[in-house]
């Protein structure tokens, strides 16, 4: 495979593994590939799936750029390969990691919230009441399924809550 | 029978909002023992806030919110990334159940709920829009 080819490949590869869910698009530019360049898609798959390991495998180590292109000469690559994808790798790191952090265990991840807020007429109880209420839905994931959660709070209740929530932003802003 | 009347008057006066001790003397019939019907009154009206406060909290209402807590926590390593450092925050709601179902006994269930920066971010906002849609409808 010459260094041109190799560049082609590592560019498709590196496109898909910055945008993992773009499965179609990456078969469909491996098999452009395979055609334009005249090899038999199957043997292409099995190289491209132990290529694609040694990304994975960087990434779980946090393995620099040197690391990476002295792994792939040891696994029987020409230098200049190697250094070309390890200077891919250097570029697009930071996605591939923000891509890992991304995919890192969350527990009872918050989706979304929505609110409205209204004014209590009257009740079984008393006839004319007049108190704001606010009341909001927040939409959790648990495990992969999606849970709504109904709650009210009243005036004061919203205000020491936001207090805290912008304590929490503060917090989490000096440690970044 | 007597409790059952002097409960019936409690409510109406507490359902009316009759705080005015002309309001609650004419609910009485008219042969009714003049220092009894005063009495009565008069211990209405000491009462009347506290019944009033009660009656609020206790009328039905989604699951409201008794306390919350927060924690932030730094993530050092996962299976998908053996070293980084995000900070991420861990919030803790208490909710108690519609109080008009459970009577006596409040259930109050713990809710744990994870935060990334960029949630917690877009959450201020919409926390900092209800804030101004409150003072808009405050200064009306």
């Amino acid at each position: 495979v010459s260094l041109q080819q190799f560049s082609a490949l590592t560019e498709v590869l590196f496109r898909f593994l910055t945008e993992p869910k773009e499965v179609e698009r990456f078969l469909t530019q491996l098999s452009d590939f395979a055609t334009m360049n005249k090899i038999s898609l199957g043997p292409l798959k099995n190289i491209v799936k132990s290529i694609l390991l040694v990304p994975n495998g960087a990434l779980k180590r946090n393995l620099s750029s040197e690391q990476v292109r002295a792994d792939f000469i040891a696994l029987g690559l020409s230098e200049e390969k190697a250094s070309y994808f390890a200077e891919q790798w250097k570029v697009n790191s930071p996605t591939l990691t923000r891509l890992a952090v991304g995919q890192t265990l969350m527990i009872n991840q918050l989706i979304d919230m929505e609110w409205k807020f209204g004014v209590t007429a009257g009740s079984s109880e008393l006839e004319k009441v007049g108190s704001i209420f606010l009341q909001l839905k927040l939409v959790i994931k648990k495990g992969s399924q999606m849970e709504n959660v109904y709650i009210e709070l009243t005036l004061p209740q919203f205000y020491s809550f936001l207090h805290e929530m912008e304590r929490v932003k503060t917090s989490l802003e000096s440690f970044s | 029978q007597l409790v059952s009347a002097l409960h019936n008057l409690t409510r109406h006066v507490v359902y009316c909002s009759l705080t005015r001790a002309e309001d609650i003397l004419s609910l009485f019939p008219e042969n009714f023992h003049q220092n009894l019907k005063n009495l009565l009154t008069k211990i209405i009206l000491e009462n009347i806030s506290a019944w009033r406060n009660e009656a609020q909290a206790s009328q039905i209402s989604l699951p409201r919110l008794v306390d919350m807590d927060w924690r932030v926590d730094i993530k050092m390593s996962s299976d998908s990334i053996s070293r980084m450092a995000v900070p991420t925050c861990l919030l803790q709601l208490k909710i108690q159940e519609d109080v008009a179902l459970c009577g006596n006994s409040p259930v109050v269930s713990a809710l744990t709920v994870e935060l990334s920066k960029e949630t917690l971010d877009t959450m201020l906002e919409g926390l900092g829009r209800i804030r101004d849609q409150l003072s808009a409808v405050a200064n009306k």
